[in-house]
């Protein structure tokens, strides 16, 4: 029981990589108005008030994301979960949420656990997504009804599975980044980042 | 980029006004180091904004304008008095009020709506600007305007509104028309959801007792008070805040809050927003608990003796027992503070000035104008007033005729440049 508490393996990493995934774009969708508020609901987690989705098709499709993504995350094939915002009557890209994972591959050799206790862990993932929150201090207003996807780079080799299909980049041009806060389990690192249209001003 | 430098904005993330189309993040940057260096390039730009303000001869002052406004947004996160934004935004919207081709320029209506948005009464502004045909053909006003509304709760001018600009042929008719359908889909959302609320208590709504309600009584010598005191049974008292609550409400529950309904109390008027003439300024709302200013010259406050006794209530009587007091817990003794002499920090009363609004400003700059034109004007100014008090912030005479005389300079130099490179290629 102790060395559960104390290390990490690349399943618990796995784990908890796919976990912070499903918080922060539950997150992202409620921040962000692409669902209505009140298809969320209130759970406490990482000691912090997160909103979850209701709504049944959605709350499927992103278990089957995150339940697939947690698949990747454990062979180490997964470099990139990107979030795309899409205004839905012109199909312009509005904003890009990109996280960017890397995968420390030694681990699949070896399986003795690593040392960072969970709570680091979760420590640094709320950061993370309390930035996200505090996003929309500087993001332009959403003002369309707006759509999102989910993009998922893998090593190139990779087959793609069932239900997934192979898309563009969805590149935001002219667009304004800024880098979000990282963590680590230190086995996975993810480094999160939003790009957003640049405002024609000044 | 380096983590450290990334949480600049988060740290002071209650502090950055949220704006609709978003910050730079390169400026926010700049805007929350408090280095000297940032400070002194923002004073500079906007001394920069000022002059150009003007020694602008181009076609396009409002362009001027425009940049740097949008300027200061970015750059005064914080807003507030620093910031000037308020002044900016009313002076740019009243200097061009006179100016037919910015009428229905989205940037002159964009200001508009910005300058609406940092008044207290945003309704009586977009009235106005219809008034005054001011963005009356760009879907932004009708946009605005509903949102306005909607916030109030007033979903049926809010509509209207909408309705109004399609009858004004408002652009850009699909981004009207795209918010409208929006403002339905909110609408509709949220009456089945009331919908919804409502079926969860089936059982049919039981007449409750109103408390504290005033009855009616039967009986001409001995009144009698009816057994059911529901529904008829209640006296309608008029006026008074309550008497309104109980006849909404009728015989349904007390426990609910009840809202007043704008629409329905409004539905006698016109159902359009109509077109006012704005020769005076649109009086204040009535508003709840406001007290006017009276005179205090009657009023006798409670005066103090020598003693320290009030003369008009007997002093407390001295308790007979006494507060326990821990003895760690003993406050300090208490000296009386002595007011130094030096400083002098009497806050003497502000002499009651006219209540101002941004509206009323501007209409009474409008009156001038008018005044100015039919040669009823009172003052001439003999020197360029307009020059000195035209941005945010005034100049003097000196900075004009350095400004002037700086562009003079540049102007020959270029002249001088341009002839030798003129001369160049021959050679």
């Amino acid at each position: 029981m102790t060395s559960t508490l104390k290390g990490i393996t690349l399943k618990g990493s796995a784990e908890l990589v796919a976990e912070f995934f499903s918080f922060g774009i539950n997150s992202i969708l409620y921040q962000r108005g692409i669902y209505p508020p009140e298809t969320f609901t209130r759970v406490t987690h990482y000691d912090m008030s997160l909103q979850l989705t209701t709504d049944p098709k959605l709350k499927n499709y992103l278990t089957d994301v995150v339940s697939q993504l947690k698949e990747w995350l454990f062979e180490c094939t997964v470099q990139k979960l990107v979030l795309v915002i899409t205004c839905l009557e012109t199909n312009e890209v509005l904003e890009r949420w990109q996280f960017d994972i890397e995968c420390d591959k030694s681990a699949k050799e070896s399986s003795a656990p690593r040392e960072k206790s969970i709570k680091t862990i979760q420590d640094e993932i709320r950061s993370v997504i309390r930035q996200i929150t505090a996003t929309v201090t500087f993001l332009p207003l959403l003002e369309t009804p707006c759509a999102f996807d989910l993009l998922v780079y893998t090593d190139k080799d990779l087959e793609v599975p069932e239900k997934w299909e192979e898309s563009g980049p969805q590149i935001i041009d002219q667009s304004e980044e800024v880098r979000l806060r990282s963590f680590t389990t230190s086995i996975h690192k993810v480094n999160s980042m939003v790009a957003y249209k640049k405002i024609d001003s000044v | 980029m380096a983590e450290g430098g990334d949480v600049e904005w988060e740290l002071s993330k209650e502090n950055i006004q949220p704006l609709r189309r978003g910050r730079a993040i390169s400026a926010l940057h700049q805007a929350l180091s408090h280095s000297d260096g940032a400070t002194s390039a923002i004073n500079q730009q906007r001394q920069a904004f000022e002059s150009e303000l003007r020694m602008y001869d181009g076609d396009d002052p409002l362009d001027v304008w425009d940049r740097y406004i949008k300027w200061t947004e970015q750059t005064f996160p914080q807003g507030g008095r620093e910031s000037n934004l308020t002044t900016l935004l009313e002076r740019a919207v009243t200097r061009f009020t006179e100016e037919k081709k910015y009428h229905n320029d989205p940037r002159y209506v964009d200001l508009w709506i910005k300058f609406a948005e940092s008044c207290p009464e945003p309704l009586d502004i977009y009235r106005y600007m219809q008034a005054q045909g001011i963005g009356v053909t760009q879907a932004t006003l009708y946009i605005a305007w509903s949102e306005e509304y909607e916030n109030h709760g007033n979903f049926r001018k809010a509509d209207l509104v909408y309705q109004e600009g399609f009858k004004k042929r408002a652009e850009p008719h699909d981004k009207l028309l795209q918010f409208h359908k929006a403002l339905q889909a909110r609408v509709s959302r949220q009456v089945m959801s009331n919908l919804e609320e409502d079926s969860d208590d089936d059982e049919p709504e039981q007449p409750e007792r109103v408390s504290l309600a005033d009855l009616k009584h039967r009986g001409k010598k001995k009144t009698i008070i009816p057994v059911n005191r529901t529904g008829p049974a209640i006296r309608n008292i008029s006026g008074g805040l309550q008497s309104h609550r109980i006849t909404a409400v009728g015989g349904a529950s007390n426990s609910r809050l009840m809202i007043f309904d704008e629409n329905t109390a409004q539905s006698a008027g016109p159902s359009e927003p109509k077109l006012e003439s704005w020769v005076a300024p649109p009086t204040s709302r009535a508003k709840e608990n406001e007290h006017q200013p009276e005179k205090w010259s009657d009023v006798k406050m409670p005066q103090k003796t020598k003693f320290g006794h009030t003369v008009m209530a007997p002093p407390p009587p001295k308790p007979t027992f006494q507060p326990f007091v821990e003895e760690a817990e003993k406050p300090p003794t208490m000296t009386p503070c002595k007011i130094n002499p030096a400083v002098n920090t009497v806050l003497s009363a502000r002499k009651p000035s006219k209540e101002e609004t941004p509206l009323k400003r501007l209409q009474e700059y409008h009156q001038q104008q008018k005044e100015a034109e039919s040669g009823k004007a009172q003052e001439q100014s003999m020197y360029c007033k307009e020059l000195l008090l035209n941005g945010a912030t005034e100049f003097c005479f000196e900075e004009l005729r350095a400004e002037h005389y700086f562009k003079k300079m540049a102007q020959g130099s270029d002249n001088v440049g341009g002839q030798k490179r003129d001369t160049s290629p021959s050679e």
